[in-house]
């Protein structure tokens, strides 16, 4: 009898550990992170089954999100209340909160790990914070309005788009200060590298086009015609395409990085703001602010799969199983 | 039932959004605020309904219980276009683009002298995504700025000299509450958006509470006899509570210049001693008035008579 009851309680362990384990492996695959940035909450929504399955808390007026280096914590920023909230980036539990980190618009690390970097746009300036322990470093004073930044591959310049003044900032990171601004059109918003690391993209939102900077040379050589409100982007993961939003025209742009021509733009509703794109290329999903929805992007059609309702101004958006960002 | 009314507001908010205020916002090269625009639309949106719903509650209310009745009601017209600037949002839109430069300023001034806001998280960890809580001590931190600032209002000669607009209305309806000299309505905004620099805002999630609190602004100025029981008056401003502010004799005239100066919760009047249970019903307006003391009755000679009144204020008269 004894032995009966142990037998069947050994056999409920390792049934409930399979369970729980092909739960964890679905789990893996099926948190997206969405940040209601009038709300201060975020949506967390079953990638398989586009619902969503809670919405929490955040700081006051979150915008972006960032993955940490070791992989291990998402990070969400939030402007009003001057805070960083980490949160496991797979289940999306709470793990820790770091104030006085002051207007954390947007935030990145830098590929050797070594800085993470904020873009204040309420406050014009750009913060240098050490990865290791998110303390402050260099406070760098710009020019009205930095939104978005990207590193340089070899991690010596961060460039940042200068909302208010039109222009974009090349900052020194080793020298830790500003060595340029140059001028790419109105309210620039979304910035990217090429994998060659020879030019900089900017979506410039006042206007239809996504300029094409020589950082080196530090002038626009190109402007690719996208959309009315070019705005922000994200890389197909092939080394060679990329996508960009077109915030006024209501589509978004896939450009080829090597000859900088636009292949295709497709109907995205709604003013469509961050994007994330499956690791399969299959969906992408795409915030859509004005109407309160992400919108889910059959990429074989081009077509709305679906859309999902979440809380008011939906803006940043993130989820672990996404393609490559480089 | 909320989920759809939220999702055909939505829809609205973004056809007109699309179809109107984001093509002039992108000709006029001003996509950098197209969020602010977004929400300034939003809320206009809420300001119509908003004056809707005061319309088809207190409308009933008022003719149900009236304290007062009156044959001519040009002076209350008044009052209807005071709430329908601030509720369309066009008058929080000119003190929001004559403030936002002066403020961010400040807030930058501020942050470069390493004075860091505390948040109430930093302050109080346990209410850490606590957010009702959190909610209700922001929304009592702002209720006391407001009672500071409506005392102020009532003891500065200068101060007075504006607010007293607000006072003159000898009849009072719901339509009273946004009834305030513009340069009162930019300094009071200029002193609550300071107070929010300081001790910080609370969550943009609760705009259904912040608007029931507009509502019950409103109420409180109701020509209607309506007193929300001996627990309820200490809880909440009350028509009642209110009107005893507005009395002829009671309120300005009384002790302290005043009483009854809280704006949502008469706790603020409790502990600082100058509230008032007792008052009936009395007729509301400034004792001058009584004299023959022009405020006058349309909207640009109230407008001009505040400027007059401040202008003799600082020559020490009263
Ligand atoms: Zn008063
Ligand atoms: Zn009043």
């Amino acid at each position: 009898m004894f032995n009966k009851i142990k037998y069947l309680r050994n056999f409920a362990v390792i049934a409930l550990l399979a369970v729980a384990n092909v739960w964890a492996q679905q789990a893996q695959q099926g948190v997206a992170f969405v940040l209601n940035s009038n709300d201060d909450t975020m949506s967390l929504i079953d990638t398989r089954t586009y619902k969503e399955i809670s919405r929490e808390r955040v700081g006051r007026e979150p915008h972006h999100v960032m993955l940490t280096p070791d992989g291990k914590s998402l990070i969400v920023g939030s402007v009003q209340s001057h805070d960083l909230m980490f949160y496991d980036p797979v289940t999306g539990k709470f793990q820790k909160r770091i104030d006085k980190i002051i207007d954390p618009y947007q935030l990145a690390f830098s590929h050797d790990r070594k800085w993470f970097v904020t873009a204040a746009l309420a406050l014009d300036r750009v913060d240098i914070y050490s990865a290791d322990d998110y303390k402050l470093v260099k406070r760098i004073v710009t020019r009205s309005g930095p939104s978005h930044l990207v590193f340089s591959t070899d991690n010596r310049h961060v460039f940042v788009t200068l909302q208010h003044t039109n222009n974009i900032a090349i900052i020194d990171l080793i020298d830790q200060k500003l060595v340029a601004t140059v001028p790419v059109g109105k309210q620039p918003a979304g910035i990217w590298i090429t994998p060659d690391d020879k030019h900089v993209l900017v979506g410039v939102m006042g206007e239809d086009f996504v300029a094409v900077v020589d950082w080196r040379a530090r002038k626009v050589v190109q402007r690719i015609r996208t959309g009315a409100g070019a705005h922000n982007f994200i890389p197909m993961g092939d080394r060679k395409r990329i996508l960009v939003t077109n915030r006024a025209a209501n589509t978004v742009s896939i450009i080829d990085m090597d000859t900088f021509k636009v292949l295709e733009t497709f109907r995205v509703p709604g003013g469509p703001d961050c994007m994330e794109l499956t690791a399969d290329g299959k969906e992408l999903w795409v915030t859509s602010r004005w109407i309160q929805k992400v919108t889910v992007i059959d990429m074989d059609t081009k077509k709305i799969k679906t859309q999902i309702p979440v809380g008011r101004s939906p803006h940043g958006i993130f989820f672990n199983h996404h393609a490559p960002r480089f | 039932m909320i989920d759809r009314m939220r999702e055909v507001f939505t829809a609205i908010q973004a056809w007109i959004f699309e179809a109107a205020v984001q093509p002039v916002m992108f000709s006029l090269g001003l996509m950098a605020y197209a969020e602010d625009a977004y929400e300034g639309l939003g809320m206009a949106m809420v300001g119509v309904i908003e004056i809707a719903v005061l319309v088809a509650l207190f409308k009933p209310l008022e003719a149900w219980r009236p304290v007062e009745q009156w044959a001519e009601k040009r002076a209350v017209r008044t009052d209807v276009i005071y709430t329908w600037l601030n509720r369309l949002g066009v008058l929080p839109l000119a003190i929001f683009l004559l403030l936002v430069i002066p403020v961010n300023e400040l807030e930058i001034w501020l942050r470069m002298h390493g004075i860091v806001r505390p948040n109430i998280e930093d302050v109080m960890p346990w209410i850490e995504r606590n957010s009702i809580g959190a909610f209700l001590i922001y929304l009592l931190l702002l209720d006391f700025v407001e009672y500071w600032v409506h005392r102020g209002q009532h003891q500065l000669n200068w101060w007075w000299a504006l607010h007293s607009l607000h006072h003159s209305q000898r009849q009072m309806t719901f339509w009273a509450d946004d009834r305030n000299h513009l340069l009162d309505d930019v300094i009071t905004s200029a002193a609550v958006a300071v107070a929010a620099l300081i001790i910080g805002v609370p969550s943009g999630q609760f705009f259904l509470i912040i608007i029931a609190g507009r509502m019950i602004e409103s109420l409180s100025h109701a020509n209607a006899r309506v007193s929300f029981g001996w627990l309820g008056e200490r809880l909440l401003v009350s028509p009642k509570f209110h009107r005893a502010h507005h009395a002829i004799g009671v309120g300005h005239e009384g002790a302290y210049r005043g009483c009854n100066f809280a704006v949502l919760f008469p706790l603020w009047d409790i502990v600082f001693r100058t509230a008032n249970f007792q008052s009936a019903y009395e007729p509301t307006g400034i004792r001058d008035q009584l004299q023959g003391r022009d405020y006058g009755i349309g909207f640009w000679r109230q407008q001009w008579l505040g400027l007059v009144r401040l202008k003799a204020s600082f020559r020490g008269a009263s």
